[in-house]
């Protein structure tokens, strides 16, 4: 089934424009075997923290450079994206830390009850992990954004000032902020449904469903979701606001000498 | 304004901080704060490919902070283990919910803590938007969970979703866009691409019935799977195409108010290059939300000597059937949602 779906993916990509759409269909295809790679190398014992970077890294380049080419804009949004995922890693972990998501929760138990508990990983980092790669995909999306339209900006408007620019890349991102919390609310909704419905056919409580492993664990996922679109959209535009200047006044320089 | 709304979004936080920690008078189970935590044993157990886990039996005490018998001192055994896979660590300090022998952590305090974190941050970037946005999601919240009551109440779960759908355009489009014929045009749009999205699923689980899709991960269910797949795929797509259909809208729009005369076929040109541009980065949203999921099982399932060939087909079936769904949703509405902003934006304009 999942083939045929595909197949309909492909051929309405190809519709919209042939080019772009088997690049970006390759692109997925590659971001899949990258995530297995990054799952196969958790699962032999490698610190999964670290695994998760590096895979986040690399599918944020197969994004930005496979995708939509080598320029400022890519340039700037990855060193972003660098800076933003070094930040939530240090959240992510003091969160996950403190809260203590990391494993199934008893909704999950009959889904596990096959394998054997023993298998020496520690399954907090596995959970850190988990929020990592959750995020990356809206994380980059909203950079390529804001640097693809601050580009623009600048083209049309060579006179603004590093900090015009900037300010000119948050208004930008206020609007890409509210899509893009609807995509991944909507995205989590329909995933939190079957459990919403375990908890009305179980009899959860309103407080037992909030402390509730699987729910808190989902909760915390969403919104480091969310959190890495909106800190991403203030430090691409200071990246790319300086970036552009900067080539800027280079070309400056040249036509002079 | 800005400076004050964000001190009171601050205080409001800290407030609800304070009861959060404090609620323990709420529950109708036990709850205990602990004070010591001493371990009793140890051992160590090798699975069925000579890995070793160490298992901890440790006696926890602690004080109990609500009930009849509020003060007491308490202790209780409980069982953890070095991979933490169904077991917790807790520390002193910790207050944990006690449930006959089940031992639980309070999560409440952790989820307030995060989802303000979230409001403060959106509200420092996207300022009033961005609290809009966060309104938005509290409403869509709310229709869902009505939604679900209903269900629950015995109507059929697909016609539930389906007018919920409607109700969620509407009401998100509106809030982010106004009462407008962008708005207008971007909701029969939203509408139009999820019944053409659907009908091309169906037809596909008609003739595939579910084929490779393996429904493990909702083993928890107590309703046939079936029953379910489709519903949460329409929900979990439905947030993608409406961030198209108002993409589109919107510089549909945009164009027709720079220029009154643009022809319908530069029209579409123009939808079409702005749609090659969010197709890209919009499916990879939706690939990494869902195809992340897959992660704790398959470290457990590799750890337990599974082949990974055998695995990854079924592991990640259901996450790749949501993620072509939403995708081909994003895909299909691009088209879709140019004709209908450009039939409804240009007879307005003439």
């Amino acid at each position: 089934m999942n083939i045929i779906l595909a197949v309909i993916l492909l051929l309405l990509m190809l519709y919209i424009d042939k080019k772009r759409g088997l690049k970006l269909f390759l692109s997925l295809g590659l971001n899949f075997v990258i995530l297995i790679v990054i799952f196969y190398f958790t699962a032999l014992g490698l610190n999964a923290i670290v695994c998760s970077l590096v895979g986040c890294f690399a599918v944020s380049c197969v994004m930005l450079f496979l995708v939509n080419g080598e320029s400022i804009k890519t340039i700037s949004s990855i060193k972003a994206i660098g800076i933003v995922l070094l930040i939530l890693s240090v959240l992510i972990f003091t969160m996950t830390y403190i809260s203590r998501i990391a494993g199934f929760g008893y909704e999950s138990y009959e889904e596990i009850n096959m394998f054997s508990y023993d298998v020496k990983i520690d399954f907090t980092d596995i959970a850190i992990a988990m929020i990592l790669i959750s995020l990356i995909g809206a994380t980059v999306d909203s950079s390529i954004a804001i640097s693809s339209a601050l580009y623009e900006v600048h083209e049309n408007n060579k006179e603004l000032t590093r900090k015009e620019l900037f300010i000119s890349g948050m208004n930008i991102g206020k609007d890409i902020l509210c899509t893009t919390t609807n995509t991944l609310m909507f995205a989590f909704l329909g995933d939190f449904m079957t459990l919403l419905i375990w908890f009305q056919n179980c009899d959860y409580t309103f407080l037992q469903a909030v402390n509730a492993k699987t729910f808190a664990a989902q909760i915390i996922r969403i919104l480091f979701s969310a959190i890495g679109c909106i800190i991403v959209i203030p430090i691409t535009a200071y990246i790319t606001a300086g970036a552009l200047k900067k080539t800027e006044k280079n070309i400056d320089a040249q036509t002079l000498s | 304004m800005k400076k004050v709304i964000g001190a009171v979004l601050v205080l409001l936080a800290i407030a609800a901080l304070i009861f959060v920690y404090n609620d323990d008078f709420m529950y109708s189970q036990q709850i205990m704060k602990i004070t010591k935590i001493e371990t009793v044993s140890e051992q160590t157990s090798h699975n069925s490919l000579g890995l070793s886990e160490e298992h901890y039996t440790k006696k926890i005490s602690g004080v109990i902070c609500n009930g009849k018998n509020k003060g007491e001192q308490k202790e209780m055994m409980y069982e953890q283990t070095y991979s933490s896979v169904v077991t917790d660590r807790f520390r002193t300090g910790d207050k944990v919910i006690i449930d006959g022998t089940e031992i639980q952590l309070k999560r409440d305090f952790y989820i307030v803590l995060i989802t303000y974190v979230f409001v403060i941050l959106i509200y420092i970037v996207g300022s009033y938007k961005g609290l809009l946005s966060v309104a938005s999601v509290i409403i869509n919240s709310v229709v869902f969970y009505i939604g679900l009551k209903l269900y629950i109440g015995g109507l059929n779960l697909m016609f539930v979703c389906s007018i919920e759908v409607i109700v969620f355009a509407v009401l998100s489009l509106m809030l982010a866009g106004g009462v407008n014929k962008k708005t207008l045009s971007a909701v029969i749009s939203v509408i139009i691409s999820s019944i053409v999205m659907m009908a091309l699923l169906l037809i596909v689980v008609k003739t595939t019935d579910y084929k490779g899709i393996n429904f493990m991960e909702l083993s928890f269910l107590t309703v046939p799977a079936e029953d379910i797949v489709l519903p949460e795929l329409l929900i979990g797509s439905v947030g993608a195409v409406m961030d198209v259909a108002i993409t589109i809208a919107s510089s549909m729009s945009e164009l027709i108010d720079k220029n009154k005369d643009i022809s319908e076929k530069d029209l579409n040109k123009s939808a079409k290059e702005i749609g090659k541009d969010i197709m890209g980065t919009m499916s990879n949203v939706l690939f990494f939300t869902y195809l992340c999921a897959g992660l704790p099982v398959f470290v457990l399932a590799m750890r337990n000597g599974f082949l990974m060939r055998n695995y990854i087909a079924s592991n990640f079936s259901l996450e790749l059937a949501r993620f072509l769904t939403g995708s081909i949703g994003i895909v299909i509405t691009i088209p879709i949602s140019a004709f209908v902003s450009i039939k409804i934006l240009k007879r307005g304009a003439k």
